[in-house]
Formats: structure tokens, sequence, C-alpha cells
């Protein structure tokens, strides 16, 4: 009597029918992928518990401060880019005025400048200002005490507003790109019921327009927060102590590993934490008037004096973001670039491309496997690690970077396997880390276009593979395509984790512009800098066609 | 390689055909003996012009390739813990003593003795147990606007914490080593309680916060938003030479003075480098660093990056010679690491950002 | 009866070289009143619409509406000025708004609490006020639009196909429930439909419209009896085009276009079906029964005569078999 021989034979071939949807080489691979992408997000998590050695220091001494300044910046650079953003969307979107059509798709160019290189754009911008405070302060030290202490408090609190403006610049496009993709695709139809209903169109925004487009500008702003949380060059340039200043901080100058990563993960948690408020306060109501025809949208023209308004309010934004550090880069680069033009030079570019190239294909290959593993076999143990897998996005580049040092040195030391400055585990960060970006188109696309095509496969008898290839990579062409360019246009901004985590003298772009700049070779720096916004603003546009196409 | 030479050359003798497959081996282990004498590989924080020029002139001397990885100490520092045995650095050069003591301490240098380096860097610039040399020398020193301040007003760091220098000092952010070795030395000297009083004090002085490099507190003072402010002497070196004409004006305007003369002097701290403990080429390393220690190198590394050399007294540099001869603060330098922990948190606690 | 609404040669194309939308048409509402504009598709009834409402602009033309002039040559009145709602076709609520949120959405709104609460009852939609429109069944949204319309109090409700989006068997309760409302609230209504039973069970009177044009304006019965031209007829239901000669005393013809002569409109009830008679008067029509229908209510015959083909509906009780030899006659009032 063997054991098995209990069950009756009903029961196996249930068993077997679980086996084949719960457990094969898909789901188990798929499982696995994801839980490996999430292992350095579980090790950050995982410091949560550890109480480290200088939590209660930094509890008394420097936490509030990380809190304070990361609190004002995120809270300044949001209102600046959703004002910016909401209200060059609306203009573009539902009004007529010259140079419209220019400005509609010219307003998204801000995207291919990185923080820090908008930064090192306006380096000398407190500066400036702080010199021009020059008399004030030399009248204020032959006054009261407490006077200078107002003088002194107002020069140090000039580097907000400074940073702040800088911040907006180059991240109001996420606004702007979600404000406007919401607007368009309101359609005609709730103005024109707001209309009869006895509202002036002006109030027709307020009223109808903008809370309709509450979600796209939330989710336009989390992005702007995040990527404020994210930058270092431009905080510690201006000398603002946001959260990743002070997790650079603790890890490197107090020599406490954990005590970084546990500040990184309670910024993970506040950052998690106000998406799911967000969503908790939108319940019930919905947003999308997809049953709706999509008319042409009737734009309301505007006349002389409103026209020149617009262009006005239109090129601020991108003459701050765009426009001026461009200039600016560009005048450096020309007295400069005969220094820095040469061999090795290409050789940067080339490094930076083809990692940025190679590592799209791997995050976006990723995506796609593990939607595809989760919806098609609708196993919710996968669709629960492909949410973790994609946590690596909340975090700041830099904290990933640790993460991953701590998880690669943990294998070197079990398996002896060098792997720390190798390529490898350069991408597989930037897989932890931007796997969300390609996740989300990937994954809408295949709601939208695949999901009963996959039943419809299933029933058909065919094997995933064939259904993968033959049925979801076709329909998904777009998708795949818009979460390369994005993958693509991150990774060759991005920053610190690159600096935390390159190879034996592999150098890309930015980190090159990075290093000029730190021996205060900032004319230099000029000339990897621009070549980093040329090379993006091709895929920067291309994404804002796509962008526009949409119905 | 010679050897072979001399074979293929010879009228090969019938004698020399058993010999071949013993050839092979000897040429397989020359070459791998060539390979591993061949190259060396540097994680290095300096990031100076000196350095290239050095660089190439030990490969030219010796044969060695110098493969070289720029990056911050710290971040250098936790590459290695994370590589761990199988890193495959061979040496490690840093800007501060500090994170010279850090390394050692998390095991990644290993102890090596050579007359040379012994004969080159005076104890006090070095580890005692040798996981550690000095290689050039620089000093923290102030630097105070020509018109506006005379030099008999200035006379120690303590001093600084004096009201009379309210919202006149500029100074860099904590986070930067430099500040954190001399806040070291100055817990070393006065005690942890007395450090943090004179860090807050020095904080209110400060007329803007801490931001920017210590070239930019410089011009500062130029410009007349600071009289006083702390930098290390071959960024001075470096505005006095600078190709830009704005630079050099900055240079022109602002004096330097050693504090501490009467005391225990002019806080100095070391760039060094030492021998990792995971090195494949101890013998090309500890040629490496001898090297940089030479009297021809130290001269190098006055002249074109304005440091001073291991010992102090050899300075040929002209314009480091018009600052004028200082005494250093004795102490030896291996605390600078051992209180850095200790000097953060007392930054932290003191609010200077 | 006072004139509400006065629409004067009125006429919009779009693009240039087709042909109008809207072509020189001229309506009047009177206070009251509940006008039914129908037609097929491309008869640019909603483009009057909501050219009546101040959505689109017209090229030519002039309306009134309760005393205001709204459309002139140089005025135009923007919509959120004008005296009048729009029922949407698909309604139009606000997805991020309750149905109280929406039916106050009016400035108006907000100062007939009262009078709106009524409506909200009347309407039988009261206990849905939190809910949103995405938790409402098709015709409770339908209700949601109409009371957020009518609480501004217009002189001058507009609807867009009303009931288009309802389930078939809705409609007929649907109807007379509009039509009571309108008539308890005694609102002004013009509706556009392409179903003529609309029209039929609730309008005063009908315009037709085709191409742009209007072609026929009456109350249902006139137009229903009395077509003037093909289109007209066929769009309220089967008919047979008789040629006048055929019937000499039919109490109303028009000029067929399409065969250019006079022709009588005889609805296929409007038939008396009796053996074949040779005797018959100088109305009656004979030919053979090609074909027989079971209709449910009744029956369908198709009966060959010399030139043409005859619709004709008879009681099921008839017994009239295919292959028989019939002679019909036209009842007339």
């Amino acid at each position: 009597m063997t054991f098995l021989s209990i069950f009756p034979k009903r029961v196996f071939r249930s068993l077997a029918f679980e086996f084949r949807f719960r457990l094969n080489g898909w789901t188990l691979t798929g499982l696995a992928l994801g839980l490996l992408v999430f292992l350095p997000m579980a090790t950050v998590l995982w410091n949560l518990s550890n109480p480290p050695e200088n939590w209660e220091h930094l509890k008394e001494t420097v936490l509030g401060t990380y809190l304070m300044d990361s609190l004002i910046l995120v809270a300044g650079t949001v209102l600046l880019s959703v004002l910016a953003g909401v209200s060059c969307a609306w203009l573009v979107t539902c009004c007529d005025f010259p140079g419209q059509k220019f400005l509609e798709w010219a307003l998204v160019l801000p995207l291919a400048v990185p923080t820090f290189i908008a930064a090192y754009g306006y380096f000398d911008l407190l500066g400036i200002i702080e010199e021009k405070m020059i008399p004030l302060v030399i009248w204020a030290r032959t006054q009261s005490p407490e006077n200078l202490d107002n003088v002194i408090f107002l020069l140090d609190s000039l580097k907000y507003p400074v940073t702040i403006l800088v911040m907006a610049s180059v991240l109001y496009p996420y606004v702007y790109l979600l404000a406007r993709a919401s607007f368009s695709s309101q359609g005609s139809r709730l103005i024109e019921a707001a209309r009869t209903l006895g509202y002036k169109p002006r109030s027709v925004f307020f009223r109808v327009a903008l809370p309709l487009a509450r979600p796209a500008i939330v989710a336009g702003a989390s992005l702007v927060a995040m990527e404020t949380l994210n930058d270092y060059g431009a905080v510690k340039h201006f000398g603002v102590s946001t959260f990743t200043i002070g997790i650079f901080r603790t890890w490197l100058g107090l020599d406490d590993l954990s005590g970084a990563l546990r500040l990184a993960s309670l910024l993970m948690l506040f950052i998690l934490g106000l998406l799911v408020l967000e969503r908790a306060l939108r319940a019930g109501a919905k947003y999308d008037e997809s049953k709706n025809a999509r008319l042409p949208f009737r734009r309301y023209r505007l006349g002389p004096v409103g026209s020149g308004l617009a262009i006005l309010c239109c090129l601020v934004p991108l003459a701050f973001g765009f426009l001026f550090p461009l200039w600016r880069l560009g005048s450096w680069a020309l007295s400069t670039y005969e220094k820095i033009l040469d061999w090795t030079f290409f050789k940067l570019i080339l490094h930076s491309l083809s990692l940025a190239a190679i590592s799209a294909l791997v995050i976006v290959s990723a995506a796609t496997f593990l939607a595809f593993v989760g919806r098609y076999f609708k196993n919710p143990s996968i669709q629960a690690s492909n949410r973790l897998a994609i946590l690596g996005y909340s975090v700041p580049g830099a904290v990933v970077a640790m993460a991953v040092l701590i998880v690669s040195g943990q294998i070197n030391l079990s398996l002896g396997v060098i792997l720390t400055g190798s390529l490898v585990t350069l991408v597989f960060a930037y897989l932890v880390r931007f796997l969300a970006v390609a996740w989300q188109p990937i994954d809408s696309g295949m709601d939208k276009n695949c999901a009963h095509l996959n039943e419809a496969s299933q029933s058909l008898k065919s094997t995933p593979l064939v259904s993968l290839l033959k049925v979801n990579l076709p329909l998904l062409r777009p998708s795949l395509f818009a979460a390369g360019l994005l993958v693509f246009i991150d990774i060759m901004k991005e920053l610190p984790l690159t600096l935390i985590l390159r190879p034996f003298n592999f150098e890309t772009l930015s980190t090159r512009t990075y290093d000029l700049t730190s021996q205060a070779q900032i004319a230099e720096s000029s000339v990897p800098a621009l070549c980093i916004i040329l090379m993006v603003i091709l895929p920067v546009v291309w994404l804002n066609r796509k962008m526009e196409a949409k119905p | 390689m010679t050897l072979l030479r001399l074979c293929l050359n010879s009228q090969k003798p019938t004698y020399c055909y058993p010999m071949r497959p013993l050839l092979t081996l000897f040429l397989f282990l020359n070459a791998s003996f060539c390979a591993m004498a061949a190259e060396i590989n540097v994680y290095s924080h300096r990031h100076y012009d000196s350095d290239a020029i050095l660089f190439a002139k030990f490969t030219k001397e010796t044969g060695i390739k110098v493969n070289v990885i720029k990056g911050s100490a710290d971040q250098l520092i936790q590459r290695l813990i994370s590589e761990g045995k199988n890193s495959p650095a061979d040496v490690l050069l840093t800007v501060d003593a500090g994170r010279l003591h850090r390394a050692k301490e998390a095991g990644i240098l290993q102890p090596v003795q050579s007359e040379k380096l012994q004969e080159n860097v005076p104890l006090a610039m070095r580890d005692p147990e040798g996981n550690w040399y000095g290689l050039t020398v620089r000093a923290r020193v102030l630097v105070y606007a020509k018109g506006r301040v005379k030099p008999s007003e200035l006379s120690t760091y303590e001093d600084l914490a004096s009201s009379k220098w309210r919202a006149r000092l500029t100074v860099r952010s904590s986070s930067n080593i430099y500040n954190q070795s001399l806040l070291a030395s100055i817990i070393e000297a006065n005690g942890a309680e007395k450090a943090l009083d004179w860090a807050k004090a020095v904080r209110k002085n400060m007329v803007r916060a801490p931001r920017g490099s210590d070239r930019d507190q410089a011009r500062a003072v130029a410009s007349g938003l600071a009289d006083v402010a702390i930098m290390n002497t071959y960024y001075l070196g470096i505005l006095a030479n600078s190709t830009t004409e704005a630079d050099r004006e900055v240079a022109r305007k602002v004096g330097v003075f050693f504090p501490n003369q009467k005391g225990r002097g002019a806080h100095v701290n070391v760039s060094g480098g030492g021998v990792t403990s995971s090195s494949k080429n101890k013998e090309g390393a500890i040629r490496f660093l001898e090297f940089l220690t030479s009297p021809e190198s130290q001269k190098t590394f006055g002249e074109v990056n304005y440091e001073y050399p291991v010992k102090i007294e050899n300075n040929r540099s002209s314009l480091l010679k018009s600052w004028g001869t200082f005494k250093p603060d004795g102490v030896n330098l291996s605390i600078l690491g051992s209180r850095n922990a200790e000097a953060v948190r007392t930054f932290d606690r003191a609010g200077w950002e | 009866m006072t004139k509400l609404l006065s629409v004067r040669g009125v006429t919009k194309a779009f693009g240039s070289g087709d042909r109008p939308a809207v072509d020189q048409v001229s309506l009047e509402c009177q206070k009251g009143e509940i006008l039914a504009i129908v037609g097929g598709s491309g008869s640019g009834k909603t483009t009057l619409l909501r050219i009546i409402a101040g959505l689109e602009i017209p090229d030519a033309g002039e309306i009134d509406l309760n005393g205001a002039v709204t459309n002139a040559p140089n005025a135009f009145l923007p919509p959120e000025k004008r005296d009048c709602a729009l029922v949407f076709q698909d309604y139009a609520l606000f997805p991020n708004m309750t149905v109280e949120q929406n039916v106050f959405f009016s400035k108006a709104s907000k100062q007939r609490k009262l009078e709106v609460d009524k409506l909200l009852e009347q309407t039988q939609i009261a206990g849905l006020r939190k809910r949103f429109p995405h938790q409402l069944s098709g015709g409770e949204q339908q209700r949601v639009a109409l009371v957020r319309a009518l609480a501004t109090q217009p002189s001058l409700l507009l609807l867009d196909e009303p009931l288009s989006h309802l389930d078939p068997e809705l409609r007929d309760n649907v109807r007379t429930e509009l039509l009571g409302l309108f008539k308890k609230t005694q609102t002004t209504a013009l509706f556009v439909s392409h179903d003529t039973e609309d029209a039929m069970a609730m309008a005063d009177r009908v315009i037709v419209m085709r191409e742009g044009q209007a072609i026929q304006v009456g109350t249902p019965a006139e137009v229903y009896s009395k077509p003037l031209d093909r289109y007209a007829a066929l769009l309220f239901g089967k008919t047979n085009f008789v040629p006048l000669d055929l019937i000499p005393n039919a109490p109303h013809h028009f000029q067929d276009e399409d065969s250019n002569e006079k022709v009588v409109s005889i609805r296929p009830h409007d038939w008396q079906v009796i053996e074949r008679d040779s005797q018959s008067s100088n109305s009656a029509i004979s030919g053979r029964v090609s074909s027989v229908r079971y209709k449910g209510t009744h029956m369908e015959l198709k009966i060959e005569v010399e030139t043409m083909c005859i619709l004709a509906n008879v009681e099921t009780s008839h017994g009239v078999m295919e292959g028989d030899e019939m002679t019909v006659f036209p009842t007339f009032d």
C-alpha cells in the first residue's frame, strides 16, 4: 500500500491540472526572476528590523533635517511642476493660438536634461544671488543679533527656491505629459455638458477638466517627487540635505551601512504610503470616459492678448528647463571641446550607448516575461512577486546600488564568484531599479490587447511559448517600443547608481560629467553633458509622438 | 623571451629537439610571470593631473602597466570590502589619512615593509604597522580677506568660535573628509565636549549654510560675502595658477594663515596609499609606492599639484615657499581615522550640515 | 401660445465642397410644446440641435430663444448664457462626481434645492444620490442627465436621441414617463430621434429632415398619413406608393421625384382585403397573393398587381392563402 494509492484517481487528475497551471518551468522561472529582482529591496527592508548602531544618534540629530529638507524640496518642486505642467497642458490641448503645434511637442524637451546637469547649468545662480545680498549682510553685521540672525536665515533659505526652480524646470514634463494625455482624452463631450449647464470656459477648466485629470496629475506629481528624492548631484551642489544625501552620509561618513539602509527603507515606505493614500482617496469615483466616442476636440480660439499670454506661459518653463541650460552648456562646449573630444571620448559615447541599449533590452525582456507569466497562468504568487519586483523604482538609485553591493558581496563570500565591478552587476542593478518603468506600459498593453486572446490561445491547446511569440509580442510592439525608449532614456540620464557600481575603467557620459564637475571643471563637463542631452532628445521626441498618436 | 630568440637563431642542432617541450613550458612560465609583473590595478581617489604624469613615468621606467579606477575613497573602500579576497585591486590611494585608517580597520590593506618607504616617509606620516604610507601633505589653513582682516586678528582654529567672527566665516560641508579629519584632530587635542562647542559656535558664525568646494569658500571671501574661510593649501595653488583670470584674482585677494603655530601646530593631512590584502602583484605595488615617495615624484607633486612633500622641509616649490614655513600638528595621523565617526556625529549634533 | 424658439434659415457646412449638414432650416416652437425632429443618419438633425444649443456656430441664419437673440449675422450667444439645457445622447455625466454632485452641478440648480429635490423624487432616483455614474443602469443614468438639465430651469429642454441607449423593452415605459414629466413640469422640449415611434408617442409636432433640409412639418398624425415625399413616408413605417390614377379620389397625394408622377401613400393597415370582385369601385385593385406572413398581431400579405407589389395587413383570422386572387381597396376616413 503506497502512500499515493490512498488518493482516488479523480484527485490525481485535478492535481495534475493544478500542477500544469501552478507549477511548471514558466512559473518557476518567473517566480525566481521576480524574487531575484526583489532581493536587493528585501535587503533594504530587512534592515528595518536591525537596530543600527547609530539610529538613536540619527534620530536625535539629523533625521529631522533630512525629513524637513526633503519635504520642502519635494513639496516645492511638485507644486511648481504641477503649476507649469497643468497650465501648459491645458493651453496646448484646448486652446488655439499661434505656435501651439510647436509648443505641444517642444514642452517635453526638458526631459532630456538630467537634474544634475540642470544644476550645473545653473551652478552659479545661488552664488550670484548671494553676491547681490552682500551689502545687506554687511549692513546686518552692524545690527542687533536678532536682525543679523534673520538676514543669515534668509541667506540660508535661498537654496530652497533655487533648487526647487532648477529641479522643477526639468521635471515638469512628467506632469505635462500625463495631464496632456488626460485632457485630450476627456474629449469635448463633458466640456460641452458643463457649458450647457451654465459654466464659462474658464470655470469649466477648474470645475470639470481639472478634477477629471486628477489621477493623471497625481501620477505625474508622484513621478516628480520620486525623481526629486532620487537626485544626488543637484542637492549636493546647492547644499540641500535630502534623504539621499543623508543616506550617503550615514553610509560613508559614519561607516554605517545598515543605518543608511534603514533611512532608505523609511523613504521607501513613505513613498509607498503616499501612493496608497492617493488610491484610497480616489475610492469610488471613476475618471475615464472610455465608453464615450472620442470626438475631435474643438479648440478655444484665443485673441491676440490671450495668445500672447499663452505663448509666454508655455515659453517660461521651456526656457528655464531646456533653452537656457542648452545655451549655457553649448557656449561652454564651444570653448572647451577641443580639449575633451578625443578617441577616449568616443569610447565613452560607445559605452553609454551600448550600456543603455543592452540594459533596455534585458529589462524589456524581463518585464515582458514576468508580465506574460503573471497573466497567462493567472498565478497569484507570480502576480505578487511581480508587484514586489517593481518596488525598486520607489527608492533612489544610490540605495539600489548599495543593496546590490551587499547582495553581490554575499554571493562573493559564499560562492567566491566576484560580481562587483562587473557589467553584469551594473545591468542587474538597472533591472532592479527600472523594471517598473518598462513594466507599466507593457502590463497595461497586455491588459488592453491580450487578455482574451490568451484565453483563446489556451483553449486551442497551444503552448505558452507560441502564445507569447505569436500572439502577445506582435500586438505589444508599440508598448515594447515605448518601454524600451523609456528605459533607455532613464539609464542614459542615471548617475548615482552608475557611480557606485561601474566596472573597472568603465566610464559613461554621466560619470564623466560628474567627475569633471567635482574637479571644478564645469566648463569641460559641458561636452559630455551636452552629449547626453543630444542623445536623449530623439527618443524623447519619439515617445512624445507615440503618446500624442494615441486616440 | 630572449632565450627563445637565442634558440631560434642557433643552428638548431639535433639535440635541441627534445628540448622543445621543456622550452614551451619555460616560455609559458616566463609569459605568465611577465604578465603578473606587467601591471598593477590602482583604486584611487586622487584625480589630479600630476598622477597621470607620474603613472606614465612609472610605466616607462619599470614596464609595469598602471590601471586606474577612480572613485571616492568611501565608495572604493566599500567596493574593496565587497570584493573581498577576490578583488583585483593592488593599491588603494586616498586623499585623506582617515580613510586609510578605515581601510586598514576593514582589513583590506596589508602591512608591507621596505627600506625605501621607511626612508622616504616620516613616522608621523605613515601607519606604524606599515599598512599605509603618506605620499603628499596638505595643510588645512585659514584664508582671509586681505583688505578687511589683519593677520594679527587670527590665531587658532579655536578662536574662530569667538563672537567677533559672527557672520564672517564660510566653510564647506561637514560631509567632506577634510573637515572631518580637522575635527578629529580637534577632538584629539581638546576633548569631545569642547570640540562640540567649537563646532556649534563656528557653524553659528558662518554667513551661509555650508555649500560648495574649498575653492568656492575662497571665492566667497574674495567677493566680500565672508572674511575668513578654512581650506586646503593646494586648492589655493590651483586658484593662483588657474587659466581663468577670475580665479587668479581670487588668489590675489586672499592671504594664507597657518593657525595654532604657538600650540600644537597647523592641522595637516596626507594623501597616501597602501597595498591591498588581495593584491596579486605585491612586489609591483611596493615598487609603485616607493616610486611615488621618491624625491623626483615628490617634486612633481609640488610643482603640478601644489602639494607639500611628505618631508615638508624638502619643499622646492616657490609658490608653497611664498606662504611661509609652518609648524605642522605632530600627532600621528591614524587618529584621524579612529576618531572619524565621532567627528561626524559631533558635526551632526552641532547642526553643521 | 407664445413663440419660444424661432429658427430662420440656419445653414451649416463642415468643410468646403460638401453639401451642408444643415441647409436653410426654419422652424418655430411654441411654449409648452413638445417638438420632435426626425430623420435618418446624416440628415443633420443632431447638428441642428447643437446649433440651437450653441455648441456649433452656423454659417448663416438667425435664432431667437425666449426673446433673446442667440444667433444673428453679427451675434453669437455662447451656450452657457442661453436659456436652454441639453441632454446628451450618451448622458455626459461627470464620472468623478456622484449623482448628487452631477445634478447640483449648475449654479442655477444650487438656488433651487427644493424643486430639484422634488424632481429627483418624481423620477425615482432620489435614493441614488450618493452613487457614481458607473454604478447606475442605463435608465438611471438617463434620468440623472434629465434631472441635471431640468435643474437649471431652462425655457427650452433639448434632448439628443433620448431613448437610443435604452433597452428596447424599456422604451415604451420611458416614453410615457417622459411625456408625463414634461407635461407635469410644463417643459417645452425639442428632441431629436431616428426612431419615429418616439415622435409619435411624445411629440405635439414633428419636423422631418433629410440631407440637411426640413422637408415636412406637422402633427405626427399629419405626417404619418399625409407625407410630402417618399422619404418622409417611409420614415414612419412601411407603406405603398400607389399612382394617383389608380386611386383617383384619394384625399392626399404628392409628387414623387423618382417616378415623376403623382402618388398616394397608403399604409398596409389602411387596405380592406376581400375576395376578388370584378364589380368593385374605382379604387379597387386586384391581384394575386404571392406571400402570407404571420406577424403575431396581423398577417402581412404581398399582392402582385400588374405594375407593383402591394403590402396589406389583415387580421389573423382572415383565412387568406397564398395564390388566392384578392381585391383590395383603401379605407379613407
